[in-house]
């Protein structure tokens, strides 16, 4: 029934010997061009270092990733709509395409397998003459975008990219023309062969442009680690980070050449949006153009013609960047490894950073001061000391032991965990959890710092830390792993939003915009408990970036111990969106978050919002 | 060139220093050890030389097993061997005592310069340096803040007082004591580390260099500074007060 009132697809019913010659020279052609350029990059791949800590199981988390952010495009569509649902109608086309395009090779000798005039052939043509016209839509309106719009992200006009979308507007339109002529004629003919001819000039463009993410994006996907700006272990008594060539494992090198150069990364990069060097897209180019010239082998530096040492440390490893990518890449390993590569064979040679690392070796804090000065303020605040019988180590941390503000931020939380009743300690003596150095890529102190820390909550059996920094959470749960096994840890937000609603609320209630930290939300995933924290003590508003969307304060990745930066900082950009939400007080729970808006807002002469961390706004309704 | 620096392991800077019940010494238990500043300006110096002019870095230190971290960061920033001279008793040697040992340890290399730290942060006498000069009966400067090759022999910058330099020319072999802020140090890597595994590291004890000669100091016992404060409120008119606050100046605290 249906099949009468939708118009069939017409198809070529005999093709002469010569034409099956045609064809069958033209497609080993196309075959022969597609491969001529993608065997070597394959190759290239396959030659990579294997990873040290690459498992394939457990598959679950692999397959929900692939089939959501791949098959449903979901991270294409919910973080550029318009665009996304685009690429999205152009991806499931050519997904629906796939049968209609080996069935119309097959054709070619006699062999096709979906009938048009037939009842599940013909509906599957229609099918796929739906996604067609959805594809031709979506290619056009990307067509716009990219020559037209024009947004800075995509970069220089690519003729690649022109001539691509050209090509798969003619493959639908050819496809969708062939329904509207009669089924003899040599408009069917000229039709089928015009798609064909589209069809096997595309094919060997795909591994010479951006679109080779066709055939390795879903694969990157598949195959990325997993985690989130997971810093791998390094592997043996040579391996000290991306040092060269030889130093790039597979999944490195796939993720260079699955690059779609959207640009995305670029667009919420911190560094990249205040005039600094680093290019986050570059870096995965820039290692992709090294491995075009250099290969898997070389003993060439990686930080030199392709990418500059400038760049990688302008990185605050915010991770924006990763969690927008499409295709998977992880480019705070990628970063991080440079970094690796170049601190530890003492290639870094960075005034601030020597000291920095030097001050920690000696004073094992990251601010450098004396642990005396801990001492003082733990007494100072009668502090009990951890001795197995409370239920929190309280982890002080270096921005809450010996910076001023950040221990205004352990006595809020204090006081409020004194009214809740709760057990805690802190540990006699502490370390820093090494995450600057972790970040930096000084893995010989980064191991010292770990190892140190380790033993001592050991031997303090330690079962619980909450700590006032996201860092030192994400450093003591996730990067001491590679040296042992770490207590329980949470953030103190996870802390408080738990007893929240034992918490008096405050009286007098004021405007609340809530600052994500990075290794908070995008590392942690934990957006809604400091939220409710805050809410406490008033109406929150959301800042235009948020969430996981939120704008780094400039500090992480080790770049507060380092000099000034260049170009515009970072934290004045995003202290200045936070004021101009009109809130009276912004909200962070993070001591480096804190520290940065602090001397941002100092620099801004008047009017400028009340900075609290949400423990201090907590413990606000507390009664005095 | 051939460089030797002799290196001290000292208490961690701004450690928790307890006296021991022994009184002679501090408590060494939960104490953390680091190298002595001036002498990571020494081992810096060299290096930078050796850098420039080629040859090898031997390190040098006298100390108990514990040092044996401090001679491997050493290693780790890029001496190319180490000699660890075994003794317990450091701490009981005077001047002479330490400088007789390192002396010994440094002639049968016959290095082209040896170079050491100032004074050490612990006890900070400031001889050893010097005294092992006398032993090899080598030329000395001290309070160099930097050395340079020259035709002859070396062109180095001492530190005098109140911002005031000298610069002054020196055969080699010659033994030098390095002020420390001279150059940037440099940090320890990982790479380093690896290396340092396989550079040499020989341990000879102390006995090997002989039976210890007496000391000519004898250490009695260490004493922590005491903290008083003696406030006095000089009674009078301003003008009885400052005179009593002249004599007092003159005669006790003896300033004037």
């Amino acid at each position: 029934m249906i099949n009468v009132l939708l118009p069939t697809l017409a198809e070529p019913q005999h093709f002469s010997t010569w034409e099956r010659l045609l064809f069958a020279a033209l497609a080993a052609a196309s075959l022969f061009g597609f491969w001529r350029r993608f065997g070597p990059i394959l190759g290239k791949i396959l030659q990579s270092k294997k990873d040290p800590d690459f498992h394939l199981f457990p598959i679950g988390k692999r397959v929900r990733d692939f089939v959501w952010e791949v098959m449903c495009q979901a991270k294409v569509i919910r973080e550029r709509p318009l665009a996304g649902v685009a690429h999205a109608l152009v991806f499931w086309a050519f997904c629906a395409f796939a049968l209609v395009t080996l069935n119309h090779c097959a054709t070619t000798f006699g062999l096709g397998f979906l009938d048009p005039a037939g009842r599940v052939g013909g509906l599957y043509f229609d099918f796929a003459a739906l996604f067609a016209a959805a594809c031709a839509v979506g290619i056009f309106g990307l067509f716009v975008r990219r020559f037209v719009v024009r947004p800075k992200w995509l970069g220089e006009l690519s003729w690649g990219s022109g001539l691509v979308a050209l090509l798969i507007f003619l493959l639908m339109t050819t496809y969708l023309a062939a329904f509207f002529v009669p089924g003899t004629s040599n408009a069917t003919r000229g039709l089928w062969w015009a798609h064909t001819v589209t069809l096997l000039i595309f094919l060997p463009l795909i591994p010479h442009t951006k679109h080779l993410h066709l055939v390795l994006s879903p694969f990157t996907v598949f195959l990325s680690r997993g985690g989130f700006a997971e810093i791998p272990p390094l592997a043996g008594d040579e391996d000290f980070g991306l040092v060269a060539g030889k130093d790039l494992t597979r999944l490195v090198s796939l993720q260079a050449y699955s690059c779609v150069e959207c640009g995305r990364c670029m667009e919420h990069c911190p560094a990249n949006n205040t005039g600094k060097l680093l290019n986050p897209k570059e870096i995965v180019l820039g290692l992709r153009a090294y491995l075009n010239e250099f290969g898997p082998h070389s003993e060439e530096p990686l930080l030199g013609k392709y990418n500059a040492q400038e760049a990688a440390f302008e990185c605050t490893t915010c991770g924006a960047c990763e969690f927008q990518c499409p295709v998977g890449i992880e480019h705070v390993p990628i970063i991080v490894g440079l970094r690796r590569g170049a601190v530890n064979t003492g290639a870094w040679e960075d005034d601030h950073g020597a000291k920095f690392f030097l001050a920690l070796e000696r004073g094992n804090n990251a601010l450098g001061f004396s642990a005396v000065e801990r001492d003082k303020f733990v007494e100072k605040n009668s502090l009990p000391l951890f001795d197995g019988t409370q239920e929190y180590c309280l982890w002080l941390g270096c921005m809450g032991a010996y910076d001023p503000r950040g221990r205004e931020i352990v006595v809020a939380l204090v006081r409020v965990m004194r009214y809740l009743g709760a057990s805690f300690g802190v540990m006699r003596k502490e370390r820093c959890t090494g995450d600057p150095v972790r970040r930096l890529g000084n893995d010989l102190l980064f191991q010292q710092l770990a190892e140190a820390n380790l033993e001592a909550l050991a031997q303090n059996r330690v079962k619980k830390i909450v700590s006032i920094c996201p860092h030192c959470v994400r450093t003591i749960q996730e990067d001491w792993k590679a040296y042992g096994t770490p207590p329980e840890v949470e953030h103190h937000s996870e802390f408080l939003a738990r007893h929240a609603s034992q918490l008096p609320p405050v009286q007098n209630q004021e405007k609340i915009v809530f600052h994500d930290p990075c290794y908070l939300g995008r590392y942690r995933g934990v957006y809604e408990e400091p939220r409710s924290v805050a809410a406490l003590a008033g109406d929150l508003v959301e800042a235009p970036r948020s969430r996981e969307r939120s704008f780094c304060c400039g500090a992480g990745g080790g770049l507060t111990f380092l000099g000034e930066e260049k170009g515009e900082r970072v934290s004045h950009v995003r202290a200045e969106e936070l004021a101009a939400t009109g809130a009276s007080v912004v909200g962070t729970a993070c001591p480096f978050c804190n520290t940065m808006f602090r001397d941002a807002f100092a620099a801004k002469s008047e009017g400028a919002p009340e900075l609290m961390d949400i423990a201090q706004l907590a413990a606000r309704g507390l009664p005095e | 060139m051939k460089i030797v620096v002799a290196i001290k392991q000292v208490p961690e800077r701004d450690a928790p220093v307890r006296i021991a019940a022994s009184r002679k010494w501090i408590d060494e238990s939960d104490l953390q050890w680091a190298m002595n500043e001036p002498d990571a300006y020494a081992l810096e110096e060299a290096l930078l030389l050796k850098e420039q002019a080629g040859g090898e870095v031997v390190v040098v230190s006298a100390g108990p097993e514990r040092v044996g971290s401090t001679i491997r960061e050493a290693l780790a920033k890029g001496a190319d061997r180490a000699i660890h001279i075994l003794c317990d008793d450091l701490n009981a040697r005077d001047a002479l005592g330490v400088a007789r040992l390192l002396a010994a340890a440094v002639k049968p290399e016959n290095p082209d310069l040896v170079l050491t730290g100032l004074q050490s942060e612990d006890v900070g006498l400031g001889q050893t340096g010097v005294i092992v000069a006398e032993l090899l009966g080598l030329p000395h400067a001290t309070m160099i803040l930097h050395v340079e090759k020259t035709g002859a022999g070396l062109r180095v910058k001492r530190e005098l007082e109140e911002g005031w330099f000298q610069s002054i020319e020196l055969p080699t072999p010659a033994v030098l004591t390095v002020q420390s802020g001279g150059n940037k140090l440099r940090y320890a890597t990982l790479m380093g580390i690896k290396r340092a595994k396989t550079k040499e590291l020989r341990t000879v004890s102390a006995a090997e260099f002989g039976p210890d000669g007496a000391s000519t100091v004898v250490l009695e016992q260490i004493a922590a500074p005491k903290k008083q404060k003696s406030t006095q409120i000089l009674p009078g008119s301003a003008k009885e007060a400052a005179a009593a606050l002249v004599e007092k100046l003159k005669t006790e605290a003896r300033v004037l």
